[in-house]
């Protein structure tokens, strides 16, 4: 057994990409697979870099629909396994995310999201909300975490791990090219020495024993024949994502109680956020930010609960709606008025969102 | 009396703090020599390049050899095309900067430098930050460096950012400075903020110079 | 009357009969299968992988571990599988769509990279469970729902050379053979020789079974088995590719 590869804790500073790697391996994962596509290669390459070291695996397959199926076959045979990609990427691993779904298969993805549609840019964007958290045929039964910092990277990516092996649906670190890239301190650590302990695996396949002679054999499939039998499935499974979403949704709100304006925004947005409601607060406006953390499963009544008194919410997003969609769903009835700031695919700073209040204020 | 030519590679891990080390250095020569080059061989992912400063260093006074982010079509994906004058950066008169990119490959991506390996005056000198895990003891630098191929000396740079206190810069230089001696290198320098220059004075704990950053590189971003 | 119902031992006698058509192939390549895992006492190791297309209806078929997957992509199901699990034998069971179409990227990789696991490919010339289309296998000028007039090997190209192209691309260590439907004892021993591979580890492992789809088809018994004897073996050469070298 290899020596833990990080004792204790420590303030490092890295990339957003090393800081998955590391997260990984603080979590006892087992097994990368992946692709190459920017902005998350360092994932890739700081765990190949780093994996022998600890007795970890990697392989670099012929695509993503492969990186997300050999995921899914080292996640069913009990290892903690885990891809990450971006982009067309993204939407190419849908297949296997779907599949997982179906299969509740605790496997764990990395998203790094970067401009679209298509090829567009390799830098940045929040344009993969609606691909990440319903994308693939089906409802959408994934739990979706999206981080503002590295040090969040580094809790969600071992978070991840749990929450997907605990409650058995595909996980998701949702991040972006910023954040894969930029660099800053944070504070790593062994789970353990944090009082976290991780969720054991379990095999679903390839249990001790022979199958039909010491226990029954595993026999998986996803096909259904009739609509009847599909329903009691999905019923199933949308049941049990009801059950563990209270458990597992989480969001940020702050300053919300008296604010007037609360703007509404997640992962790196919620950097520009902070910043904008400590100024605008400095100037005597009342505002402050609502995150969602999970953006599936939403953190619906939390939102309804700290939206309450206020006068307006304002949509931050570097996209053209995308969680604004899910708010807007998940507030139904809710007659706030809602101030879009949608900017597709472009970073937003914290001087545009007081700009943008201010003139909203006056 | 004619100052001596100076030839510098930068090489290092992910955000060591290579290019702020590089940029730096090349500013500072300025004073020394007519003319300064300053060439950007990043050709991994890059990022945190010199590209979105280039002009703004152009006017200093400095020949930037660098892509601008505008000329580069797709970055990460077809950003790390060399261009000819990157090939032939050692035919400049006077001094000679490049800031090499972090990879797997080390001090090799000189390999694309015509001449680099006959240069009588080249330096490779590598780039340490201790807040960088992989880079963060004796052994785990002098694993690192061995890995790099050529060397000819280390510069600490450890720092975590705006978070630096003189202390860790201070822990550094020993961590560094010893790794440096198994290696049998010299410590070149420790590079600091300039904030920290009153407390961290002109040498530091191990009597090794202390060469003051301007930060340039905070706003370089993609 | 008694009869002797002869199957593998590691087959589900629950699950019999099978749920494939009259004069399908496939039970008789999965008793070849059977018998090979019979014989090599790896019941208990085996993880069996099957695709989306006929293949699928075995997902139920062995007293083996067993996973369904999407079409094609078996092949990475039980490249993960192995990857995080080198002490399991996985089998990837595809049709000739699932290795030769969809996912003929993960046919073509798992080889390049010589993954130690053993696909087992059907070749039966058509898409069988979304109808009788065309396949890569379809023989030229035969009639499927998407070449009513023929396959027209001017415009679609010829029937894809699965086992020739796999040999091509694996080193030394892979095994690689094309056998049939129509003689049992070698296709077993094939398959037997592919399971021997993977667990040496000298490198891939794949073998394509001819076999047949009167229902697709629309043959009746005798021209089923000509079709198979006589049609295919012009385009398909039964034997083996690429053997490893016997160890001193």
């Amino acid at each position: 057994m290899a020596e833990k590869p990080i004792q204790g804790e420590k303030r490092v500073f890295m990339t957003g990409n090393e800081v998955v790697a590391w997260g990984a391996l603080a979590a006892q994962a087992d097994i990368m697979y992946g692709y190459p596509i920017t902005p998350q290669n360092e994932i890739m390459h700081y765990w190949s870099r780093l994996a022998p070291k600890h007795g970890k695996k990697f392989l670099q397959t012929e695509d993503e629909i492969s990186a997300g199926f050999t995921t899914i076959g080292g996640t069913i045979i009990g290892a903690r396994a885990f891809t990450g990609t971006s982009g067309p990427g993204n939407t190419l691993m849908q297949e296997p995310m779907s599949m997982a779904e179906m299969y509740r298969v605790p496997a764990v993805f990395i998203i790094q999201q970067r401009g679209g549609p298509s090829t567009a840019t390799v830098i940045y964007s929040q344009q993969e909300v609606t691909l990440t958290t319903f994308g693939g045929n089906g409802e959408g039964y994934r739990i979706v975490y999206s981080t503002a910092t590295h040090q969040e990277l580094f809790d969600y990516t071992i978070k991840a791990f749990n929450t997907a092996w605990k409650h058995r649906f595909p996980t998701f670190v949702l991040a972006d090219g910023y954040q894969a890239k930029m660099r800053e301190p944070l504070t790593i650590y062994d789970p353990e020495a944090k009082g976290i302990e991780m969720v054991p695996t379990v095999p679903t396949l390839g249990k001790e024993g022979v199958p039909g002679v010491d226990r029954p054999p595993v026999h998986m499939t996803n096909t259904r024949n009739t609509e009847e039998e599909l329903y009691e499935v999905v019923k199933g499974l949308q049941a049990a994502y009801e059950e563990m979403w209270p458990e597992v949704e989480e969001h940020e709100a702050v300053e919300c109680e008296d604010a007037e304006i609360i703007i509404v925004c997640h992962g790196v947005v919620t950097r520009s956020a902070r910043v904008a409601v400590s100024q605008l607060r400095e100037a005597g406006i009342k505002a402050g930010y609502f995150r969602p953390i999970t953006l599936r499963p939403f953190p619906v009544e939390p939102m309804k609960q700290s939206i309450k008194g206020a006068k307006q919410l304002l949509m931050v997003e570097s996209a053209q709606g995308q969680l604004a969609r899910l708010v807007k769903d998940s507030i139904y009835g809710s007659t706030i008025p809602i101030e879009p700031m949608f900017r597709p695919g472009i970073g937003i700073s914290s001087e545009e969102i007081v700009e943008k209040v201010q003139s909203l204020i006056k | 009396m004619p100052v001596p030519r100076i030839v510098e590679a930068y090489v290092g891990e992910y955000a060591s703090g290579k290019s702020e080390c590089a940029i730096n250095r090349a500013l500072e020569l300025l004073n020394e020599k007519e003319m300064v080059t300053l060439a950007d061989l990043d050709f991994v992912e890059p990022f945190y390049t010199l590209r979105p400063i280039r002009e703004e260093l152009k006017a200093k006074g400095l020949n930037v050899i660098a892509w601008t982010t505008g000329e580069t079509l797709g970055f990460g994906e077809t950003g790390s095309v060399v261009r000819p004058d990157m090939r032939w950066v050692l035919s400049n008169p006077g001094h000679v900067i490049m800031d090499v990119g972090y990879g797997v490959k080390g001090s090799k991506a000189l390999n694309l430098v015509e001449g680099s390996w006959q240069d009588p005056d080249l330096q490779i000198l590598v780039v340490v930050n201790t807040a960088r895990p992989m880079t963060a003891s004796v052994e785990d630098i002098v694993d690192y460096v061995k890995a790099l191929g050529p060397v000819h000396g280390l510069i600490n740079n450890s720092h975590l950012g705006d978070e630096t206190v003189v202390g860790f810069v201070q822990e550094g230089a020993r961590v560094v400075s010893r790794a440096a001696s198994m290696l049998g290198l010299p410590l070149v320098a420790t590079c600091a903020d300039e904030g920290l220059k009153e407390d961290l004075g002109e040498v530091d704990v191990t009597g090794t110079q202390v060469r003051y950053l301007k930060r340039h590189m905070q706003r370089t971003f993609w | 009357m008694e009869f002797d119902i002869s199957m593998p031992k590691c087959w589900r006698r629950e699950t019999k009969g099978h749920k494939f058509c009259p004069g399908c192939g496939h039970g008789l390549v999965l008793k070849a299968l059977g018998l090979a895992i019979d014989e090599l006492q790896i019941q208990d190791r085996v993880v069996f992988g099957c695709d989306i297309g006929c293949s699928l209806l075995a997902y139920d078929f062995f007293n083996v571990d067993t996973m369904q997957t999407h079409h094609g992509r078996t092949t990475p199901v039980i490249t993960g599988i192995k990857r995080a699990r080198p002490d399991r034998i996985g089998i990837a069971y595809m049709g000739d769509g699932g290795g030769y179409a969809i996912g003929s990227q993960h046919l073509v990789n798992a080889a390049a990279r010589n993954e130690r696991i053993t696909a087992i490919l059907v070749n039966n010339t058509v898409y069988g469970m979304t109808g009788g289309q065309m396949a890569p296998t379809t023989l030229p000028g035969m009639k499927t729902e998407t070449s009513p007039y023929g396959r027209e090997i001017s415009q679609t190209g010829y029937p894809t050379q699965g086992p020739e192209m796999v040999a091509a691309i694996t080193r030394e260590g892979a095994y690689v053979a094309r056998g049939t439907v129509g003689k049992l004892s070698q296709l077993k021993n094939m398959i037997k020789k592919a399971l021997e591979t993977q667990i040496a580890g000298t490198g891939f492992s794949f073998v394509e079974a001819l076999s047949t789809c009167p229902t697709n088809w629309s043959t009746n018994a005798k021209d089923t088995w000509s079709f198979l004897e006589d049609e295919m073996t012009k385009y398909f050469k039964v034997g083996e590719l690429k053997v490893p070298a016997k160890e001193e």
